[in-house]
């Protein structure tokens, strides 16, 4: 017998307790029947249902996955499913990117009277994917080799040093005056060899404003060590500012305690600044500086475009061979200011949620879950891609997430601060042409 | 007199060695802006000039990032294991630094002290080292200051120094010379002796402070910016902590190896809740005091090879240069 007649598709279901679960054992007991390729796992709901568990399905050997609830408006719990569904909307987009096979990853609303649909679905996908054949592309390499990258962009203008200098000059003069007045105890700024915490009017000196000062420094809010020492003036660039605005929102700052010092800035002649949208600050307590006309082109954007022309399969072994670089020294997670958990899912033990092995799946699973949960909330700064020292593209991963959440949503993070957070919350009219 | 190999025959010997089924790994343009040590698949694919040194360290070839220690099986009562771990096969680092390539008997004492580690120790045999002297430094480099030189030969079984067209060659062990015999030349042409960077701390006066200093404010001053992850750590050739972890179910899964960092806030944390070292100010103090206190202590070496490398892949420029220069301020 050769292999294609051999195959049996392994199907993972992940099914709600109140109507999906109840839909499949009505068809049971309706004698209804169906192939018995699916494995059923039961949850309490479609909105518990963590992304995490669709990739596991796969490592494990699933060659599709189905996620099924409640039709919208029957949800047990009144909105898991709208939120469920808000979700797999820009999870399906990062997995597309990541080059999964979407053909793979079903959706369905059926509901405890729906014995039926539930045969016919099963009966569907098993078919489907018994044509697909088995899902031999996950996490593989492939012997893909990356094409000839594009000349790079002409490298960006560095900033007039002249301007630079007076936006130095008024920093130091507003840092000691808010230091003079007892507005704050410590200014975070930039100094010559990084990050400096300036607590004293004699070392305001330290502080420069130089096409060096890239790194994002809203991320020491976070850091105890930090907070330990009093209130704080900060400073911002305008990219860095969307941060703030996501930070308040998600009750990480008090901003009637934190002063904002903004920085106008041309781009740092660097290459996380070619995408920037923002260069003048909008909401600092101090602006100091005018900002030029932002830049016409975007190149991550076109690497991007270049990535999604390649099949799926390519997309996969692409990111499969960046990740192969991976050490696991969270570089990327420690200088982002929205990866504050005080405890990170890739750190917690037991159970283990993420293998810490830098394998495919440890890696895949690792950079899959970090960008999600910046899904809505990532202000593109561009730290994550700065910071990897094995040179991975972390930021594309961030700019499909932004594109489906301005393609879907018309949401953009950290340009409204009245804007409700995208992900816990949530909309009658989200689409689900995706979902049967 | 010395010998000498032109630099197209290193590339064909490093080709000859790929043939014949050895891994050979060295410095490879990775992308743009990005030298990494990495297996090369042919000898098209090194680099060897234009650049410091790569952005990782060549430790990954004898102590892996992630390294199988077995795999179990368990069936009622009977559990089968099977061994992982390194298999032995020949390698070649061809081109490393010599700040990568001093590391390699810096860490043989930790590896070798209380246990022999298997796995560590049949990479290490199977391992030639060919060292490249260094003929450029950087502001991060810091070599000179902890007892090595851009022309160090500790470590290597090997070394090549650069005359231009040519490489001088100096076979420094017997598996350096089983390399190269008969396929140099003698020459009259030696290497000039290249300083590299001026020293910029005493490794004394760092073990007396960090000694004397334990709970002086500038751990915690001096550490503000530093955001707690580890590619300082992980990028050092010295750094050697580890976890080991069980992947898998209670049936069948990996025991496993895998890097840690001092840095993260997990490494101590105890399973009451308690964390001894509870901020970046005693996780910073302990790396230092294990580098230059502790291991010089237990085993008469300072565990840092000057390679510059926790500088330069620090997200906030900090690192061990950083800290060591500003203990004369304190």
């Amino acid at each position: 017998m050769s292999e294609v007649t051999e195959f049996e598709p392994k199907i993972i279901a992940y099914v709600c307790n109140w109507c999906t679960y109840l839909g499949a054992d009505l068809a049971g007991t309706t004698r209804l029947e169906y192939p018995s390729n699916v494995r059923i796992v039961r949850l309490p709901c479609t909105g518990r249902i963590d992304f995490n568990l669709l990739i596991k399905a796969f490592e494990v050997g699933a060659d599709a996955v189905l996620v099924s609830g409640c039709h919208p408006g029957d949800c047990h719990y009144t909105a898991g499913n709208y939120h469920a569904r808000r979700r797999w909307m820009l999870f399906r987009d990062l997995l597309d990117t990541l080059g999964f096979d979407l053909r793979r990853i079903h959706f369905t609303w059926i509901s405890a009277a729906e014995g039926r649909k539930w045969q016919e679905e099963i009966t569907r996908i098993t078919e489907q994917t018994r044509e697909l054949g088995p899902y031999r592309e996950l996490y593989q390499k492939n012997g893909f080799r990356r094409p000839a990258p594009p000349p790079p962009p002409p490298k960006p203008q560095e900033p007039a040093k002249s301007a630079m200098a007076a936006q130095e000059q008024q920093l130091r003069e507003t840092c000691t005056r808010l230091l003079t007045d007892g507005t704050v105890q410590v200014v975070i700024g930039y100094g010559a060899g990084g990050p400096v915490f300036i607590r004293r009017t004699d070392d305001v000196g330290k502080l420069v404003w130089n096409s060096d000062c890239q790194a994002n420094l809203t991320t020491y809010l976070k850091r105890k060590e930090v907070k330990r020492l009093g209130k704080a003036a900060i400073v911002v660039k305008g990219c860095d500012e969307r941060g703030l605005v996501i930070l308040e929102k998600e009750s990480q700052i008090d901003r009637a305690t934190l002063r904002v010092i903004g920085m106008a800035c041309d781009g740092m002649g660097q290459s996380k600044c070619d995408d920037c949208n923002v260069r003048q600050p909008r909401f600092a307590d101090e602006i100091i500086g005018k900002a030029a006309a932002l830049p016409p082109q975007a190149p991550h954007a076109v690497a991007l475009d270049a990535l999604m022309q390649m099949s799926p399969a390519e997309r996969m072994s692409f990111w499969a061979q960046e990740f192969e670089r991976c050490v696991k020294c969270y570089a990327c997670r420690q200088v982002c200011p929205l990866c504050y958990c005080e405890r990170c899912i890739a750190d917690k033990n037991r159970p283990v949620a993420i293998d810490t092995s830098a394998t495919p799946k440890g890696n895949f699973a690792w950079h899959i879950t970090r960008a999600f949960h910046l899904a809505g909330r990532c202000v593109g700064c561009g730290e994550c891609t700065r910071a990897c020292p094995a040179g991975i593209p972390l930021g594309l991963l961030n700019l499909t997430l932004d594109r489906a959440a301005e393609k879907h949503f018309g949401y953009q993070a950290g340009m409204d601060p009245n804007a409700e957070p995208l992900i816990g919350s949530y909309a009658l009219t989200d689409k689900e042409d995706f979902i049967r | 007199m010395s010998e000498i190999l032109a630099k197209s025959a290193l590339r064909e010997l490093a080709n000859e060695w790929i043939a014949q089924g050895k891994v050979v790994a060295g410095p490879v343009q990775t992308k743009p802006g990005l030298v990494l040590y990495a297996p090369l698949g042919s000898a098209d694919d090194i680099v060897l000039e234009g650049f410091v040194r790569p952005a990782n360290s060549a430790k990954e070839f004898v102590f892996p990032r992630h390294d199988l220690l077995c795999r179990y099986h368990a069936e009622g009562n009977r559990v089968d294991l099977t061994n992982g771990g390194a298999d032995g096969a020949p390698q070649i680092l061809l081109a490393v630094r010599p700040c990568d390539a001093a590391a390699f008997p810096i860490l043989d004492y930790v590896f070798n002290w209380d246990c022999r580690d298997e796995s560590y120790n049949r990479r290490r045999e199977a391992t030639t080292v060919v060292t490249l002297a260094c003929a450029a430094h950087d502001e991060s480099c810091f070599c000179t200051s902890v007892g090595l030189s851009p022309q160090a030969e500790r470590g290597s079984d090997a070394m090549l120094l650069d005359l231009g067209d040519e490489y001088e060659v100096r076979c420094l062990t017997g598996k350096g010379r089983a390399l190269f015999t008969g396929t140099t030349q003698t020459s009259e042409r030696t290497a000039p002796p290249n300083l590299g960077p001026q020293p910029r701390f005493s490794p004394e006066h760092v073990k007396q402070f960090v000694d004397e200093q334990f709970s002086n404010p500038y751990w915690q001053d001096a550490t503000l910016a530093c955001l707690g992850c580890g590619a300082c750590a992980y990028t050092c050739p010295t750094c050697h902590c580890f976890d080991i972890v069980d992947e898998g179910n209670t049936c069948r899964g990996e025991r496993v190896r895998n890097w840690d960092s001092c840095q993260f806030s997990q490494f101590t944390l105890h399973a009451s809740g308690h964390n001894p070292r509870p901020d970046q100010g005693s996780r910073q103090r302990q790396r230092v005091l294990h580098k230059f206190s502790i291991y010089p202590d237990k085993f008469g070496e300072i565990l840092c090879t000057g390679c510059g490398n926790c500088t330069r892949n620090c997200p906030e420029g900090q690192g061990m240069l950083t800290l060591l220069t500003g203990i004369d301020h304190a």
